[in-house]
């Protein structure tokens, strides 16, 4: 097995196990105190204009009216349209959108070069001309994925680039890595792109290289160009868990676990047992009016303590 | 050297102030407000408060912190900020908020989207350092040199590198305190990092780590109400006098003469007002009273320590002082066996007991909490009070939306269905409800009345509240037509009151500001005298 192989199983893994763990540690935090933030979609009938349970009297004898379409209807915009970035900051989304959309692309891609790689490794031929309708599909969607893919986020990175090196307010707060991440990034992509308008129009050793992967096989010689976009790949996918890119999972806890979280403390719940448990956490803060050591029960009803 | 960028090696080193303001640069203002030379301005701190307090980031001061002298002074100034950093990031020692803040310093993907929806630094006319990102950015950086660890030579490579000195902990000390924690830019983010939770995260460091506060809110504040029984320094004995006083003053407005219901137990609803509203604006709890009297709403106030003020100013800047405070509220409507808690017309009061103290209650302490505006609302659906909404056809009414109860609670058409009721002349500002801006007066802002720093939120903070409604009575601004600015929240009020007076809009444009309640009472019919007092404002 070459190096390029070897280092792709460790890219992938070292992907898996370093985001992964990082999500744990932040599912894992102790449940915060309540910093909902409207307009919260899945308020049904209300979340429109931004309303919220709270409009009733007696909210908590009331059923609470939770509009699941609503909320996915916001996270599908707010994912696939970065509809923030349009409302707020248009001349951004211009790039920011074709960007992201691009790389929605690009892991269609990578879907469908799996797919195809499975496929050939149990004897089915991928292309157009093929007796398996399913594998002239994921060949043609294989194809326009990747072309879609390559151009837009290829667009949308130099845009976004050039953005935050003119544009005084994001200049002045960004720092090196933040133009180095997108430069990898773009690397990649035109690597990408320049090897399928080269050397693998069809994708065919790309594909014959994530086969080999899936198989655990050695893979064939491959064209110099698919050799460097293979490196590149692997170069970001062992960075990529390190960096704020990740963002790309952390939204569910942005929004799901903070913007979006308006669970009250009933009574008997199961929030009831983890804020009883978080009170009887020791304090250690250490100014003055605050009793150090304490539990955080103790330390809050000090003064109420004092005068009964 | 230009506000527009300011180095964060200026930032911890420079000597002297880094950032000069110049009002020419920030935004104009919209007629009669359109000259220079007509706008309130932020007058230099004297001679000897610059020498004694620390002013060096932009030559105002809300700490009125005194400069370090001794190198010891300031190597344990460092020392117990870095302490008070690591806890930040501890599960137990920040439980309430580490998982929203971790969130915050990982993600931010440093777009600048939230620049734009930041009053104070869109107004400033982009001074940088007011930048909703720029205090964030400090913070995520010492972070990661202090806390993350082991990214020292990443991050120097990245540029992120930090130098902790004294002079950066105090700037960023009064920078702390130039962000009303609004949470409009982080309403706008895209990734859902919340640079407002920065600031309040900011000030706790100062707070519970290092005992350093802003005076009115923490000695004359949470302190004085856990001491005395109100921020307003006023006792449980002076409070029933003022209660008894209040009671006459009633039967002298509109003719009613009856007991407010005090320290009744088994009542349904403990009622609980800013204190502040006794003596600022007696007007308001007078309302309540009458309105809930007429609607035979079984209720009571309380003259127990600390339930007598529903104002609780840990929520700004200190999770400790806000637990005290939540709790004491929750034990008194547990005492007196109430059904519910309701708030009277403050923002920050709505917030903190029914959203926020969700969390820190132990379980026999869950009262439920709710706004009083929905309970009006209900009375007059009802059809409770006998209303003629004719009788406030002579103000042009627009409403104020305190950012508590709308991007952070979502109770945001209610007090609009009241409106609807009570005023035939009413007209929004743009934008409203869950976008709207700040009164300017947030996170304790409007409650800061030291040295030069209400001239700073005059021309500042509130700056984007006086453009909004000049904007909206654009049509009939002259004096000629009264205009009624309804803000249902004491700490606003407190905000468009000094605001108002700094731009003279009395004698100006015939405009006042008031509360809702007021305005349902106005309509009232029972009574023929009219309620709102113009002229004796
Ligand atoms: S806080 Fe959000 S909006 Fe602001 S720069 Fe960071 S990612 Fe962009
Ligand atoms: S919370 Fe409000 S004042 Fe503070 S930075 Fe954000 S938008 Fe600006």
């Amino acid at each position: 097995m070459g190096l390029l192989q070897l280092l792709s199983y460790f890219a992938i893994l070292l992907f898996i196990v370093v985001v992964t763990a990082k999500m744990v540690k932040i599912a894992r935090m102790p449940l915060h105190l309540r910093w909902d933030l409207y307009p919260i979609p899945h308020e049904k009938g209300r979340g429109s204009y931004g309303g919220s349970y709270f409009e009733e009297v007696d909210w908590w004898t009331k059923p609470m009216n939770f509009s699941l379409i609503s909320e996915i209807s916001a996270m599908a915009k707010e994912i696939i349209l970065v509809q923030s970035v349009y409302h707020n900051n248009r001349s951004l989304w211009i790039f920011s959108f074709p960007f992201h959309f691009g790389m929605y692309c690009l892991i269609g891609f990578m879907v469908m070069l799996v797919a195809g790689a499975i496929f050939q490794a149990t004897g089915v031929v991928i292309g157009s001309d093929s007796p398996n309708t399913l594998a002239v599909i994921i060949f043609h969607l294989t194809k326009i994925f990747g072309l879609v893919g390559w151009v837009l986020s290829i667009i949308g990175g130099i845009g976004l680039f050039f953005s935050r090196l003119f544009r005084a307010e994001m200049r002045n707060a960004s720092v090196i890595s933040d133009y180095t991440n997108l430069l990898l990034l773009l690397a990649v992509f035109i690597s990408g792109l320049a090897a399928a308008f080269t050397v693998d129009s069809n994708y065919v050793a790309l594909r014959g290289f994530v086969q080999s992967l899936i198989t655990l096989k050695p893979a064939g010689v491959l064209p110099g160009a698919v050799t460097v976009q293979l490196w590149l790949w692997a170069a970001l996918m062992i960075y990529f868990p390190y960096t704020h890119m990740t963002h790309l999972f952390g939204k569910y806890f942005t929004y799901h676990k903070v913007r979006w979280e308006d669970a009250p403390n009933i009574k008997g719940s199961k929030i009831e047992a983890t804020v009883n448990k978080a009170l009887g956490y020791k304090i250690n803060w250490s100014a003055p009016h605050i009793k150090t050591g304490a539990t955080w029960a103790e330390a809050a009803t000090e003064e109420t303590a004092k005068d009964e | 050297m230009s506000n527009k960028k300011t180095s964060l090696k200026d930032f911890s080193q420079k000597e002297g102030q880094l950032v000069n303001l110049d009002a020419s640069k920030f935004l104009p203002l919209p007629p009669p407000y359109d000259k220079i030379e007509d706008l309130p301005t932020i007058k230099p701190l004297s001679e000897s408060a610059q020498e004694k307090y620390e002013c060096d980031l932009d030559g105002i001061t809300a700490f009125k912190f005194p400069r370090p002298e001794t190198d010891e002074e300031k190597k344990e100034m460092i020392e117990k900020f870095l302490s008070g950093l690591q806890k930040l990031f501890d599960r137990e020692d920040n439980w309430t908020f580490m998982q929203p803040l971790f969130l915050t310093m990982e993600y931010c993907a440093k777009c600048q989207t939230c620049s734009a929806a930041c009053p104070v630094y869109k107004e400033s006319g982009g001074i940088d350092i007011y930048r909703p990102t720029y205090r964030s950015d400090i913070l995520r950086r010492l972070y990661k040199k202090y806390v993350k660890g082991g990214g020292k030579f990443f991050s120097k490579i990245s540029g992120n590198d930090i130098d902790v000195t004294w002079r950066m902990i105090a700037r960023l000390m009064e920078l702390s305190y130039r962000c009303t924690i609004c949470r409009r830019c982080a309403q706008t983010c895209p990734i859902g990092a919340d640079n407002g939770l920065v600031t309040r995260e900011l000030r706790k460091i100062f707070s519970q780590e290092m005992g350093i506060a802003v005076e009115p809110l923490h000695k004359k504040g949470s302190v004085l109400q856990l001491q005395s029984g109100s921020s307003t320094g006023m006792t449980p004995a002076a409070y029933l006098d003022n209660i008894e006083f209040l009671e006459e003053e009633v039967e002298e407005r509109v003719g009613m003469k009856f007991n407010w219901p005090m320290d009744k137990e088994g009542a349904d609803i403990l009622l609980i007002h800013n204190a502040g509203e006794f003596l600022a604006w007696p007007e308001n709890p007078e309302a309540f009273a009458i309105i809930l009297e007429k609607a035979g709403i079984s209720y009571t106030l309380s003259s127990e320590l600390v339930a007598y003020d529903g104002v609780n100013y840990g929520v700004w800047y200190d999770d400790v002082q806000f637990a005290k405070v939540a709790l004491k509220h929750l034990a008194v409507a547990k005492k007196l066996g109430v059904k519910k808690i309701v708030l009277g017309e403050c923002g920050h009061a709505h917030k903190a007991l029914t959203v926020i103290a969700d969390r820190v209650m132990p379980g026999e302490l869950n009262v439920p909490r709710e706004s009083s505006v929905t309970l009006l609302r209900d009375i007059i659906k009802e059809g409770r009070l006998n209303l003629d909404k004719s009788r406030n056809d002579e103000y042009h009414v627009t409403l104020h939306d305190p950012c508590n109860m709308v991007r952070l609670m979502g109770i945001v058409e209610p007090q609009r269905e009241i409106l609807r009721a009570v005023v035939n002349n009413f007209r929004e500002m743009e934008p409203h409800g869950v976008h709207n801006y700040c009164c300017g007066g947030g996170s304790g802002f409007a409650i800061t009345q030291d040295l030069n720093f209400p001239d700073w939120r005059h021309a500042l903070s509130s700056r984007i509240k006086m453009r909004q409604i000049l904007d909206t009575y654009q049509d009939i601004i002259g004096p000629e037509h009264k205009k009624y600015v309804c803000a249902p929240c004491s700490n606003c009020k407190g905000a468009i009151r000094d605001m108002f007076v700094a731009y003279n809009t009395f004698e100006r444009c015939n405009m006042l500001y008031g509360g809702l309640v007021e305005l349902i009472v106005n309509a009232m019919t029972d009574f023929d005298k009219e309620y709102i007092e113009w002229e004796w404002h």
